[in-house]
């Protein structure tokens, strides 16, 4: 078990003291998760947000007609939450689960906090981060009120390079709001475009 | 000339599924000292030892997926495996054939058991290798070599000791059926209990045993048993390989490449911006489609 990937996210991108980050850390704690475990379900209390080392999770959730619709994968140096729950103290209404075996850094609200209050350069980076991520989500909403198939397939594999290796396709489809069988045509159509021999 | 000696004994590791047709105990480069740099030009090797499949309507084996910068080397053994791939190209590989696919620039391609053994079920005895091939030749155009059985050159032991089969490289004036990329020499040497043969690599290629039936004995000292690797250390030449019972061994020998390795799933190539660019022609249709 380690925390290399976090430590250099952070050091990577803030002056921080080691011993500073180390003395931190404490309040974070490394867990290991089996593929196919959870971290969260829904009408659980999420408690922790999740920053991946190694491995890949997903947040999901599930339709009334039992459909599973995903909202985020998060593999290697990917944070995921349920902020809902995290910040407002409601039951969650996602579940957080591996993909594969995952090793997952629990980071802690007092982690966070602390961090703010002694560092001035960390709190411009969590805000940056927080801006980022929700100029990601707003994107993700008019990708999928508006945008083909094609589109989504192509911000898909620009922002997860290496996941349709790693996930089924249904998953994948699950994530762009289409379906199987519009996702193979799509890869179809591309490499009728591209490949070349 | 030196005796090479052997390195280590490998016991077979704890097996797991390939897709859901191959039970495999990977020797490289997940365990012991065999990693991608002292195997080097072998990238991988996966054993399927014998393992009994019952039969099955819907044949089990590996679906669709990529491979760029190298050549998967499959030697069947028990059972029967049918493979298609991206450019239209298909096969069976039966017992005692060898596929040699030099995926190089990209292929997709997908393995199952084939139809009609599936349907009946048995025993399935399988090799997996990952051969890397060298810079210049990574992006060059795929190609397949289908080798049967019944192509593959023999060299006869005497006294009716048996035969090796040579798949790639020469033994003793004898050719083999493939043609590599850079010198390797793979052999199936099936030796009746007690027959003897000798072997003779450059020391500075790596090489190893990998004993497939039976059991024999390295050098009069190493005792190899059943579905055990010997790594072969790179201290001398030759050594000799005595069936202390009727023995099938896998011999794989190859001169290192020695190049920078780049490694990420199933691309295999010499930097880390070469791995981007395999992920992102395989994302966009460069390696062409293939139904699942």
């Amino acid at each position: 078990m380690h925390r290399f990937r976090f430590t250099t996210f952070l050091t990577s991108n803030i002056d921080i003291d080691k011993n500073t980050l180390d003395e931190l850390l404490g309040h974070c704690q490394m867990r290991f998760v089996n593929k196919g475990d959870f971290l969260v379900r829904a009408g659980e209390f999420c408690t922790h947000s999740f920053f991946v080392e190694q491995g890949l999770l997903r947040q999901y959730s599930i339709d009334k007609k039992g459909k599973e619709h995903i909202v985020q994968f998060a593999p290697e140096n990917w944070f995921v939450t349920d902020r809902e729950s995290l910040f407002f103290n409601q039951p969650s209404s996602y579940f957080i689960q591996a993909l594969e075996n995952t090793e997952v850094l629990l980071v802690d609200e007092r982690f966070i906090n602390e961090l703010a209050q002694s560092n001035r350069a960390f709190l411009d980076f969590n805000n940056k981060l927080l801006h980022s991520h929700i100029r990601q989500l707003q994107k993700r909403i008019t990708q999928l009120l508006s945008a083909t198939a094609e589109e989504r397939y192509l911000d898909f594999i620009r922002i997860y390079p290496d996941l349709l290796l790693r996930v089924p396709q249904i998953l994948v489809a699950s994530y762009l709001g289409i379906t199987p069988e519009s996702l193979s045509r799509v890869r179809k159509e591309l490499a009728q475009k591209n490949f070349r021999r | 000339m030196a005796t090479k000696s052997v390195e280590l004994v490998a016991s077979p590791r704890e097996p797991h599924f390939v897709g859901d047709g191959f039970r495999v105990h990977n020797f490289i480069p997940s365990g012991y000292r065999m990693d991608m740099q002292r195997m080097d030009p072998f990238l991988m090797l996966d054993y399927n030892s014998k393992y009994n499949f019952p039969p099955a309507r819907s044949p089990k084996g590996v679906g669709v997926h990529p491979h760029r910068g190298f050549e998967t080397v499959t030697i069947a053994y028990k059972g029967r495996v049918a493979h298609h791939d991206s450019s239209g190209g298909g096969g069976v590989i039966g017992e005692g054939d060898v596929q040699w696919m030099t995926a190089a620039s990209g292929v997709l391609h997908k393995e199952y058991h084939e139809e009609e053994w599936s349907r009946q079920g048995g025993e399935f005895q399988m090799v997996q290798l990952w051969v890397n091939l060298p810079a210049r030749d990574k992006m060059s155009t795929p190609k397949y070599q289908a080798i049967k059985n019944e192509t593959i050159s023999r060299y006869y032991v005497a006294d009716n000791g048996g035969e090796i089969e040579v798949i790639a490289g020469s033994y003793k004036g004898v050719f083999g059926a493939a043609t590599t990329f850079t010198p390797i020499h793979m052999y199936n040497a099936r030796l009746k209990a007690g027959a003897q043969a000798d072997f003779s690599f450059p020391a500075h290629y790596n090489t190893l045993l990998l004993v497939l039936e039976g059991s024999v004995m390295v050098n009069d000292t190493e005792q190899v048993p059943t579905d055990h690797l010997a790594l072969m250390a790179n201290d001398g030449d030759t050594f000799t390989v005595q069936a202390t019972s009727d023995a099938v061994v896998l011999v794989l020998s190859g001169e290192p490449i020695n190049e920078p390795i780049a490694a990420h799933g199933p691309f295999v190539m010499n930097s880390r911006q070469e791995l981007v660019e395999a992920f992102n022609d395989f994302n966009q249709g460069k390696f062409g489609y293939l139904e699942d």
